[in-house]
């Protein structure tokens, strides 16, 4: 009788020859000079023997390499087209400079940006390709390899040992007393974990929403450690910032009147679609002018009551658009 | 033709991950994704976030803009605006405000009166704050328990449950609003509002009576408690 164990081994020795013999099916990351570089490797062992999956991939590597440069090269001619078109100088003719141009001459009334038409470099075009991920011979390089996502379970292995290595700084920190430092703690707040998407692309892999999700669970493990500013590098490459800080400089200054009174004025106030700008001075009696009316302005007490909560000292707004409803906003 | 083959063949082929899609199914038709949070604008509630040392977990969070009816008044409060919300029908929340000043209005009339004709020695034991008299009368007509239908062996049984903080005060406001709907055609609503609240705050007038009979019903049901777990 067969143990599970044996059978698994079985199972994996087909597999594996399964891949030896087809290995392009599903080998798929990388840059494009990893692949040439590999391709120049390989022909310099050609006195070596060379498996039939490395000569496959070897032809598909050259084919693909064909490709983008037929690519690249229709993408700069199109480039210098455009850049006539518009009367402008090829040479300095940026990025940017071609979106305008693409959005000048196919103007798109399509909700979704990423389905309006536009212009880009072919690297960025064509999704990027795996180099070989196997040598000559066709034995596999990652020692993952034989898990299918050889980068997702690396980045799971990285993130235990993250979390071994502080758990033992953590044992000699307590021998010697001492506590971490509050001011250096990660906050949890203001970021967010990589999609799954963009861990998608930046791991070059497929990954299934189970996988994803115990990503997350070891990710927010690490990060739930005492310790765990030690590893911030690691945890910050795969976070991405939900808002830009406000930038404190941009606060408006106070400004003086004649009578010594201080007041300011924010222009491009904004609720929805109604727009205006407001003045407050202080001190003041509490006189309210909106669009060179008092406070009656508003029909309702509930807007009334949203003009006067916040209100200390005199105010001017004068506001268009949308309902009145909408003007309190401001 | 470079150019046009990029654009497309290639372009809008590649992208044709149904974002929107996914984003619509998350949060319905709201334009905030799921991590906006919710603003805090009572000021109460934004010193204490200072004082307990949260404020800064708030510093770098998307918030959503305040609802057109929350303000950091001080005469502004969350359960007299729910409140004024149920009794709102068709949109018309100006005239639901209206009703319930007019009611808090009247309240406060019939409760100076009754301070002014009170003798000396009585006069503290009448509240005349609107307000108060308001929150005395939702927790009084609050209920601690329910019946809910349960089947068992064919025969469905009215079994006595807990009441969550939230379903208890939403019942305690609906019974209050629709004891001063149960009213002659001559009477007007404000005013049948503020007699079942000062009613209410002093545990009598019909809102309590329906509280008082769901615990009756509880209290003779007693014996099917058990088929909430059994």
């Amino acid at each position: 009788m067969m143990t599970k164990k044996s059978w698994n081994v079985i199972e994996l020795l087909s597999k594996y020859k399964f891949w030896r013999n087809s290995v392009c099916t599903f080998s798929s990351s990388g840059e494009d000079s990893n692949i040439t570089k590999q391709a120049v490797n390989v022909a310099q062992l050609e006195t070596k023997e060379v498996g039939k999956a490395m000569k496959a991939y070897l032809e598909r590597a050259r084919e693909h390499d064909e490709f983008m440069k037929q690519q690249n090269y229709e993408f700069q001619v199109g480039k210098r087209h455009l850049a006539n078109m518009m009367g402008e100088d090829p040479e300095t003719f940026t990025q940017q400079d071609i979106d305008n141009a693409i959005e000048y001459l196919f103007p798109s009334g399509l909700y979704e940006k990423k389905a309006r038409p536009h212009m880009r470099p072919p690297e960025e075009v064509f999704p990027q390709r795996k180099a070989a991920e196997f040598d000559e011979t066709g034995r596999p390089h990652h020692f993952l390899f034989y898990t299918g996502n050889p980068n997702f379970y690396k980045l799971l292995y990285d993130i235990v040992e993250q979390i071994n290595h502080l758990n033992k700084y953590e044992d000699s920190m307590l021998r010697k007393s001492n506590k971490p430092d509050p001011n250096l703690a990660l906050h949890a707040t203001g970021f967010q974990w990589l999609d799954q998407h963009t861990l998608e692309k930046k791991l070059v892999e497929e990954i299934s929403e189970k996988n994803y999700n115990s990503f997350i669970n070891a990710m927010e493990r690490l990060q739930s450690l005492p310790y765990s500013y030690k590893a911030k590098e690691f945890i910050s490459a795969y976070q991405k910032p939900l808002m830009s800080r406000t930038d404190l400089s941009d606060i408006p200054k106070l400004q003086y009147d004649k009578e010594g009174r201080a007041f300011i004025t924010v222009y491009e106030c904004r609720r929805k679609d109604a727009k205006g700008y407001v003045t407050i001075k202080s001190p003041g009696k509490g006189k309210v002018t909106i669009n060179n009316n008092d406070i009656r302005y508003f029909h309702d007490v509930q807007s009334r009551e949203q003009v006067v909560a916040y209100l200390d000292g005199d105010l001017n707004v004068f506001a268009t658009g949308a309902g009145r409803a909408r003007r309190v906003g401001h | 033709m470079a150019l046009r083959s990029l654009i497309f063949n290639q372009q809008i082929l590649n992208n044709s991950v149904p974002i929107l899609s996914q984003f619509l199914q998350q949060n319905g038709m709201s334009q905030f994704p799921s991590y906006y949070i919710k603003p805090i604008y009572q000021k109460e509630a934004q010193y204490d976030l200072i004082k307990n040392n949260e404020a800064q977990n708030y510093a770098h969070l998307p918030v959503r803009p305040a609802l057109v009816d929350q303000t950091c008044s001080l005469s502004h409060d969350p359960k007299i605006s729910l409140f004024i919300n149920y009794v709102m029908r068709g949109g018309n929340k100006a005239l639901a405000r209206l009703l319930v000043e007019k009611a808090f209005e009247t309240v406060k009339r019939k409760q100076l009166e009754k301070y002014h004709k009170a003798k000396e020695e009585d006069k503290h034991k009448i509240d005349i704050d609107p307000k108060e008299i308001f929150h005395k009368a939702i927790g009084n007509v609050r209920p601690i328990l329910q019946l809910t239908p349960i089947k068992r062996g064919g025969v469905r049984y009215q079994v006595p449950v807990p009441i969550t903080e939230k379903r208890a005060q939403y019942l305690s406001m609906r019974w209050i609003i629709d004891a001063a709907k149960e009213k002659e055609r001559t009477l007007h609503f404000p005013e049948t509002l503020a007699n079942e609240l000062v009613a209410a705050a002093s545990n009598g007038g019909k809102a309590v009576k329906k509280k008082q009979d769901l615990h009756r019903q509880c209290e003779a049901n007693r014996a099917y408690a058990h088929y909430r777990w059994s």
